[in-house]
């Protein structure tokens, strides 16, 4: 067999192929074997007859295209390894010539790695949000436990007011006839939450426990129940109970209540390791995050189509998933937000851009440096999920689908280029007051619109 | 004398007669009316082999039926040639 490779442009590399006689003779053997037993033929058994007799019968051309699967891919197999491509598609095959007892001619394309033009990755200049956990987070955390385990007060010797829990039945009727969810016993609504329509929480301020009033509201004309909307109507309502939100006061006995620690002190403790930690994961994060947009802007890489778009595929799949979990499918999204499956498509495009463009450039780095994954350490990490999980570490990988431990195998590759780039880049540390009073003035570029966004999720997390 | 290829009418080709080419038994179907000599000889001046001996049968047509109309196939004659050992093989079987 002889192999050559034509020419490589637009990350297409061409190859062709020359097999000869005796190879191909040998693949149409192998071809005959798998489907004699599609071929009956009269006086024989399914599957008894001989090939040659089978190929008076319905041509020699039966046997091509299943001895061509055979061939192609054996021979694809070895031009890859021979020119040393790293293809990232499924090649598409060409048949120039096949015929029996001549060689047969044919030719591959496919989609090889982009070239990715790597400039400077050490010594990068970034930016390193730094943000210091302060009593005051720790503070603000202590007194959202202290708000969710409020407990509830019976209110009796003052009329209700904004913040307070009301226990009501109401009876709703639009022009004197009842409706749906018009009606309900014993409902607990919080007066200011703005759980129902407008006006009618503002009305039962200022009842008192026991009293009774008729209430009357217009529905809005957006009201999502539509046979509802802009009508008016009246609401008899019996305040049956008032009760207000008393926090408990913040020392040992409450930390016993809510955790599993025995005094504030520990429990304040407890409560700055994890916002400490939090603020690490986020700081390592930015930096992470700065160091791509860094390289992502220097480097060219000029990305084939496939991969973009096996990239949407897996992020539409992960959306998909996503969805499935909270009891959604993506058609009924897709009709529901409507939208067509190209701009949905569209959506992801620059999405997968990047994804595409960040790990060809990791894997440039480490192909670069030489960054390579021992088994040892794939071990190690494996046994740290096994600890995590009680079980041994035969147990756990045994368990493990070869996919499971390439991808144990990804993770570890990635924290180690990040490891390199980090302890190869000049890092300036910003501390995250800084940031916001840029985003202040407004005068802020890509990047710091990113840790921005990192800092957002600061805020969450300490407001959780 | 008749042409051979009306004696010899075409090979009779199946599972069980591929098996007997081994032993240089190659089976025609023959014309009804023809004899042992005419075959031997028919065969040897088509194929240019030797022919140690012919055994016939006779086969008799299958009964076929189509609603209330009975028919039969019309009856034919099977031929086993056997080639003397020295002779060479009928090329045409050989190429199956």
């Amino acid at each position: 067999m002889k192999i050559s490779l034509e020419k490589i442009e637009n990350n297409t590399a061409h190859l062709k192929f020359e097999v000869d006689e005796e190879q191909f003779e040998k693949a149409m053997e192998q071809a005959y074997r798998k489907n004699v037993k599609r071929f009956a033929i009269p006086g024989f058994r399914r599957g008894k007859a001989p090939r040659k007799l089978i190929e008076m019968h319905y041509g020699p051309e039966v046997f091509y295209e299943d001895a061509a699967e055979i061939i192609l891919p054996q021979a694809y197999q070895q031009g890859v390894e021979e020119y040393h491509l790293e293809p990232v598609d499924q090649p598409r095959y060409d048949i120039e010539q096949i015929e029996k007892g001549k060689p047969m001619i044919a030719k591959a394309e496919v989609t090889v790695r982009p070239e990715v033009k790597l400039k400077e990755y050490k010594g990068l200049e970034v930016e390193k949000v730094v943000y210091n956990v302060t009593e005051e987070d720790v503070e603000k955390e202590l007194a959202a436990i202290q708000e969710k385990n409020a407990r509830l007060v019976a209110v009796e010797d003052r009329p209700a007011c904004k913040g307070d829990i009301a226990v009501i039945d109401f009876d709703g009727k639009i022009d004197d006839k009842p409706f749906e969810g018009g009606k309900a016993e014993n409902y607990p609504l919080e007066l200011g939450s703005g759980a129902f329509v407008d006006g009618f929480e503002d009305q039962v301020v200022g009842m008192n426990p026991g009293e009774k009033k008729e209430i009357s509201v217009t529905f809005p004309e957006d009201y999502k129940v539509e046979s509802l909307a802009g009508k008016s109507a009246v609401f008899s309502v019996t305040l049956k109970e008032l009760k207000k939100k008393e926090l408990s006061p913040l020392d040992d006995e409450f930390a016993k209540d809510v955790s599993e620690f025995d005094t504030l002190e520990e429990l304040k403790n407890d409560i700055r390791n994890k916002l400490v930690q939090r603020a690490k994961a986020i700081e390592e994060g930015s930096l992470k995050s700065s160091i791509i947009d860094k390289l992502m802007k220097t480097t060219e890489v000029d990305i084939p189509h496939v991969m973009i778009h096996r990239e949407i595929d897996r992020l539409i799949m992960d959306f998909a998933i996503n969805l499935k979990m909270r009891g959604y499918d993506l058609k009924t999204y897709m009709e529901a937000t409507k939208i067509t499956p190209e701009e949905f498509r569209a959506k992801f495009h620059e999405k997968a851009h990047v994804n595409v463009k960040s790990s060809l450039i990791l894997e440039e780095v480490a192909r670069r440096e030489g960054i390579t994954v021992t088994d040892e350490e794939t071990d190690a990490e494996i046994k740290k999920y096994a600890d995590l999980a009680n079980k041994t570490v035969e147990e756990y990988k045994n368990n493990l689908k070869p996919e499971d431990i390439s991808g144990i195998k990804d993770t570890i590759l990635t924290k180690k280029i990040f490891d390199f780039l980090i302890s190869n880049a000049k890092i300036t540390e910003k501390k995250l007051e800084d940031i916001k009073n840029e985003q202040e003035q407004g005068n802020f570029a890509d990047e710091e619109e990113h840790t921005g966004s990192e800092e957002a999720q600061v805020q969450n997390a300490t407001n959780e | 004398m008749r042409d051979p290829h009306d004696i010899i009418l075409r090979p009779w080709i199946t599972e069980k007669t591929m098996d007997m080419k081994p032993y240089k038994k190659y089976v025609f179907v023959v014309d009804k009316n023809s004899n042992k000599t005419e075959i031997k000889n028919a065969v040897e001046s088509i194929f240019g082999v030797k022919v140690e001996k012919v055994n016939t049968i006779n086969m008799r047509g299958k009964k076929k039926r189509l609603g209330i109309h009975e028919g039969k196939r019309p009856d034919w004659k099977k031929a086993i040639v056997t080639l003397k050992k020295d002779s060479k093989a009928i090329e045409f079987f050989e190429a199956l």
